[in-house]
């Protein structure tokens, strides 16, 4: 076994970490929310054992928010058990585009938080053999100093797309950060994946893409 | 539903205070703000770091309660731009994302407590009076022949216990 392998166990680890981190972050607001909601059904109601009249259409406006923000909290669960899932799967066929915008879903709330929003770009679903884990691992490290020098209202899309035997990832939007040196950044946080991956990390100047190529099929 | 004495929703002050309220997401600013204007707080609502300062530097409120969490300026850059100018008001953190590490940077910025969400809002209304009773007794002894005495224990001691539980220590 190389050297890298277990490199690229630990920056996937620290990208568990980061990313249950943030999704616990929000499991947290959802319940906040859920609380104060039903904590002041309760005022409302102490209040009219006082003589306060209830409002009927508030109570509806406090039980549809209750209802909505449990839903959310589960689709952010559903999130979260998928991720869970995707860090021990083994090597599967996959469309590239569902790669890509489970990495959306994943970074979405720290991309907010950065005032950046992502988007996958228009094309045709292009189907792959690899780790699902290892990409977003990569896409994220990417994605992370993106954030670190965006701007506001920044946009940046995702999108793939087939070279011959190779797939090429590709990032719009960098942000005033030179390309060249977000490749030299991504290319030395990422090293082991990007051995691991067999990952070509490049510039393209003229469209302003930072490009990830690597084999359609993962080779071990 | 649990009523304090007087009949009235649990946590119930009655004293008027001035609070202001800091949370990027407008439903849990709403509802939170309605939640303590029943117990007779004066609430003020902000959605983001830069309002914050704004109201801050408008006027006057007795208590800031402040998340860590927001787009562009966080709660650590309001605290910051705030220790920057000199002004201190009294400031509880209210967060989903409760670190250490955070925890104790917003208390060295200035922060009075740090709780954490889901909160108990008799625990949030407590903490409010509790931090305004502070700031009015810091204000009336600005004199420096008259200046508070030391804290008899750290309050990071106390914020440690709070996010970690008060399990045993070897």
């Amino acid at each position: 076994m190389s050297s890298y392998h277990g490199q690229v166990d630990s920056l996937g680890l620290s990208f568990f970490g980061s990313m249950t981190a943030s999704i616990s972050h929000e499991i947290k607001n959802a319940l906040a929310i859920i609380n104060e909601n039903a904590g002041l059904l309760s005022d409302l109601v102490a209040l009219s054992e006082r003589g306060r009249p209830l409002d009927p259409e508030r109570l509806k406006t406090i039980a549809s928010t209750i209802n909505r923000r449990v839903q959310n909290a589960d689709d952010i669960v559903r999130r979260l058990n998928r991720f869970a899932h995707s860090a021990n799967q083994p090597v599967v066929a996959t469309g590239i585009r569902e790669v890509l915008a489970c990495t959306i879903v994943l970074a979405e709330r720290l991309a907010t938080m950065k005032g950046v929003t992502l988007s996958l770009a228009e094309g045709e679903e292009i189907e792959v053999q690899t780790l699902p884990f290892v990409i977003e691992n990569m896409l994220w490290i990417c994605l992370k100093h993106i954030f670190l020098h965006a701007q506001e209202q920044q946009r940046v899309v995702l999108g793939a797309r087939r070279e011959g035997s190779d797939i090429v990832l590709t990032l719009h939007g960098a942000p005033t950060l030179p390309l060249e040196q977000l490749v030299t950044t991504v290319s030395g946080e990422a090293q082991p994946l990007v051995l691991f991956l067999k990952m070509q990390v490049s510039a393209d100047t003229a469209q302003d893409l930072l490009c990830l190529r690597m084999p359609l099929r993962f080779i071990e | 539903m649990s009523l304090n004495g007087n009949g009235n929703p649990a946590g119930w002050s009655g004293d008027q205070l001035t609070v202001l309220l800091i949370d990027d997401d407008r439903e849990y600013l709403e509802v939170l703000a309605e939640r303590l204007t029943i117990r007779g707080m004066t609430v003020t609502t902000a959605a983001s770091g830069a309002a914050a300062l704004e109201q801050l530097a408008a006027g006057y409120f007795d208590v800031t309660v402040l998340d860590l969490q927001m787009p562009e300026l966080d709660g650590l850059g309001v605290l910051e731009r705030l220790a920057a100018t000199g002004s201190t008001p009294q400031v509880i953190v209210l967060t989903g994302h409760a670190t250490v590490a955070r925890g104790v940077r917003a208390m060295q910025l200035g922060a009075a407590d740090v709780l954490e969400k889901p909160v108990d809002i008799r625990r949030l209304t407590e903490t409010i009076s509790k931090v305004a009773a502070a700031g009015q007794q810091r204000r009336q002894q600005t004199r420096p022949e008259t200046g508070p005495a030391a804290s008899p224990r750290s309050p990071l001691a106390g914020l440690f216990r709070r996010l970690f539980g008060s399990g045993k220590t070897t």
